[in-house]
């Protein structure tokens, strides 16, 4: 077995460690909070027996460690209970949501990146520009404000003021009667103001990164090495400069990653869409116990292995880092 | 022109603007206090069974207002921040500490005041209001207790006043007939204010508008600041002793415990923490200690992992090897020869985090999980605003603003001041 191989399989191991004490963690939690998730479907007038049988249909009868080490049981089987909401099973009404969010996630991230680096190259071109003054303003802006208050703002601008942008939801009311590219198109309308919404705040991140990076490589002697022997300033910044001012990238991208599936929490809130982040909430209010489990086991899976991809590739692109960033 | 004003002249001017146009709030203040003093002497059960938080509130910013200038005069050598030139930072900053000492003085109502909703309801901003007012119903008072109380409903505003009403307009003979949106009223002429002849009335002017229950905007505003930097500083200063604490132990004494605290600090740091945060608030209930402890125990990380590298870069030191062999405690270690090296980045540290607080303060209130609804908080404003979105612009955009300029001013500031403090960065 290789090194690599080696490091990789320990990598992942931790992994499932770290996910496993997350869930342990939040199940104990939940157990442990006052409140009877029974409580809502029983009436007072329901006879005691019918009320233990509800309650032993939610298995919330036996001890704690009882139904810890049943729950553990059937999560190694794939099965994580029955929602009390949904009266389906947690991994199918996981499996309606999920989609959305990473879809989501995913597009307003390629989009960020895309953004960001257009306009750091933008500016790297004339370091300490109008152009480069201005966005460097605007990232520190944005980095500062809320999601919500963006979110909530874009929508009285764009949705209110201007009329451009519908407010909310995901389809039209004759999303039906659209051909298939129609539904396409309607989707991408209805999301251009949370996709931007999320991006805002990444992009201020991202932007920043990559403009810092570019001109502390602008400062190492090798450029002024390239620059000497005659090369073009365009080749010296696509060729030499930005490759070498992407990689501290790739950590912070698999951060955010991680961050941006917490800010969709709020934004699938403000802009009523059908996600994780509105069904974490949901369950949570609802005191719906296996749903609340089930979604933070996908939301701490994600997130792993969005920092464990992020630390691959990062390991791919520079050999020397392959022991730090997968030990 | 270029503004020259040192932070302490600004800091005067609004004490000097704050006096003169409140100044009769404040005398009332101070007879408050001295009649409070008079009903100790009388009868002191009487006296502390009327202590209350609103009560106390109003006696401290009341006692602050009076001792400002003289906390200044002698505090002056050692606050030598006082002395830097005013920005748009940190006036936006004075004006944030300044409502949250003197809220009672700024506004002159209180934050959960409504009354005929359908007169006030969704006022834009500026707009004025008239006011009609009756006579209380009450006696001279005799006892000292009497005295109190009565002086206490003058200064204390309540969230209701039966004494009077907003109408559009009167109409005296006989007896007295007034309008609200067009729907007449009569009331006896007895209970009504007379001045010259006529009926007493006054106007109020909503400067931001009213909200959907006819609450004043402004007030709100002044009220929420007091929430988001209490909870911002309770919450900071909670992470600091944490992260402190543990930091130092885990530098200190390396070994296992360095190692399980660094695995737990990892898990938390991949995690999502709203969504923990959020967890906990929805199933243990939400109210004011319960966020800021929460918000206190989320944020510890990162200065965890400052205060272990430090920590652990300095242990080797023979500076630090001589105290500890000088008998210091561990307590004094980290008081005398830790805390010194690493205030600069620590403090830098903790000005981000506390916008980060008011950030996920705000954030927990617009999901319905701040402080409830009862409490003037600026997140909580923004989500009730957005259902008023197309007809009251106002009841978003204010709040928001603020929360704008309030995570813009801290930013900067931790960033200027981390130009400051930090050798490093200034060599460059």
């Amino acid at each position: 077995m290789s090194k690599t191989t080696r490091l990789f399989i320990k990598r992942i191991f931790s992994s499932l460690i770290i996910i496993f004490l997350i869930i342990t963690f939040i199940f104990f939690l939940i157990r442990l909070s006052p409140g009877d998730p029974a409580q809502k479907f029983i009436s007072p007038s329901l006879s005691p027996q019918i009320a233990e049988k509800v309650r032993e249909s939610l298995n919330l009868n036996q001890p704690l460690h009882m139904q810890y080490f049943g729950f553990l049981e059937s999560a190694i089987r794939g099965d994580l209970g029955v929602s009390y909401n949904f009266r389906r099973s947690v991994v199918s009404v996981i499996a309606d949501y999920l989609p959305f969010t990473l879809l989501f996630v995913s597009a307003s991230f390629v989009f960020q990146l895309i953004i960001s680096f257009i306009l750091a190259v933008k500016s790297a071109k004339k370091l300490n520009g109008s152009f480069d003054k201005i966005f460097s303003g605007l990232a520190l802006f944005f980095y500062a404000v809320p999601v919500f208050v963006t979110g909530v703002f874009l929508v009285f601008i764009f949705s209110e003021l201007l009329n451009i942008f519908p407010s909310s939801g995901l389809k039209s009311f004759d999303f039906e009667d659209y051909s298939l590219t129609g539904k396409a198109l309607d989707y991408l309308y209805h999301m251009i103001l949370p996709i931007v919404t999320l991006s805002l705040v990444e992009i201020a991140i991202f932007y920043k990164y990559l403009r810092d990076n570019i001109e502390d490589v602008y400062n190492k002697l090798f450029v002024l090495n390239l620059r000497a022997s005659g090369i073009q300033e365009k080749t010296i910044l696509y060729k030499h400069i930005l490759p070498n001012a992407i990689n501290p990238l790739i950590t912070i991208a698999g951060i955010e990653l991680g961050i941006m599936l917490g800010g969709t929490l709020i934004i699938e809130v403000i802009f009523g869409l059908p996600g994780m982040g509105r069904l974490i909430i949901e369950a949570v209010l609802t005191r719906d116990y296996p749903l609340i489990i089930g979604c933070s086991l996908t939301a701490s899976v994600l997130i792993i292995s969005a920092n464990l991809i992020s630390d691959i590739v990062k390991a791919k692109v520079d050999k020397r880092l392959l022991e730090g960033s997968l030990s | 022109m270029k503004i020259k004003l040192k932070i302490w002249q600004c800091l005067f001017l609004l004490w000097l603007i704050i006096l003169i146009v409140r100044f009769e709030q404040l005398i009332n203040i101070y007879k408050l206090i001295f009649s409070w003093f008079i009903l100790i002497i009388d009868d002191s059960k009487a006296a502390l069974a009327q202590v209350n938080f609103d009560l106390a509130d109003i006696f401290i910013s009341g006692l602050l207002f009076i001792l400002f200038p003289l906390i200044f005069f002698f505090f002056k050598k050692k606050l030598l921040f006082l002395f830097s030139r005013v920005s748009f930072a940190s006036i936006v900053l004075i004006l944030l500490v300044i409502s949250f000492l003197f809220a009672p003085l700024i506004t002159n109502r209180n934050p959960e005041f409504y009354k005929n909703i359908g007169m006030t309801k969704l006022l834009p901003p500026l707009s004025a209001v008239n006011v009609l007012h009756f006579e209380k119903e009450n006696m001279q008072p005799i006892t000292s207790l009497g005295k109190f109380i009565s002086l206490r409903d003058e200064v204390a505003k309540k969230s209701f006043n039966d004494n009077i009403e907003y109408v559009d307009s009167t109409l005296a003979n006989g007896k007295i007939i007034y309008y609200q949106k067009g729907i007449q009223k009569e009331i006896d002429n007895k209970n009504v204010i007379f001045e010259n002849g006529k009926p007493l009335i006054t106007s109020y002017t909503f400067y931001l508008g009213s909200d959907q229950f006819g609450r004043d905007v402004l007030t709100r505003l002044v009220y929420g600041a007091r929430i988001s930097l209490m909870v911002g500083l309770g919450s900071v200063f909670i992470s600091l002793l944490i992260g402190l604490i543990l930091g130092f132990l885990a530098g200190y004494t390396g070994g296992i415990f360095n190692t399980i605290f660094s695995r737990i600090t990892d898990m938390f740091l991949s995690f999502p923490i709203i969504f923990l945060v959020v967890l906990i608030l929805a199933l243990f209930g939400n109210s004011l200690i319960s966020v800021i402890s929460i918000l206190g125990f989320a944020g510890w990380m990162s200065l965890f992992k400052i205060v272990k590298t430090e920590v652990l870069s300095i242990k080797d030191k023979n500076y630090f090897i001589s105290a500890k062999l000088l008998g210091l405690s561990k307590k004094q270690l980290l008081t005398r020869e830790v805390l010194p090296v690493i205030i600069v980045p620590i403090v830098v540290n903790l000005i981000f985090q506390f916008g980060n607080v008011i950030i996920a303060e705000s954030a927990l209130s617009y999901l319905g999980l701040g402080l409830g609804e009862n409490y003037p908080s600026w997140g909580s404003m923004i989500q009730s605003g957005q259902e008023y979105l197309s007809s009251a612009w106002w009841m978003i955009f204010f709040p928001g603003m603020i929360l704008i300029l309030t995570l813009l001013s801290a930013n900067s500031f931790g960033l200027s001041l981390n130009r400051k403090l930090n050798p490093r960065l200034q060599n460059d």
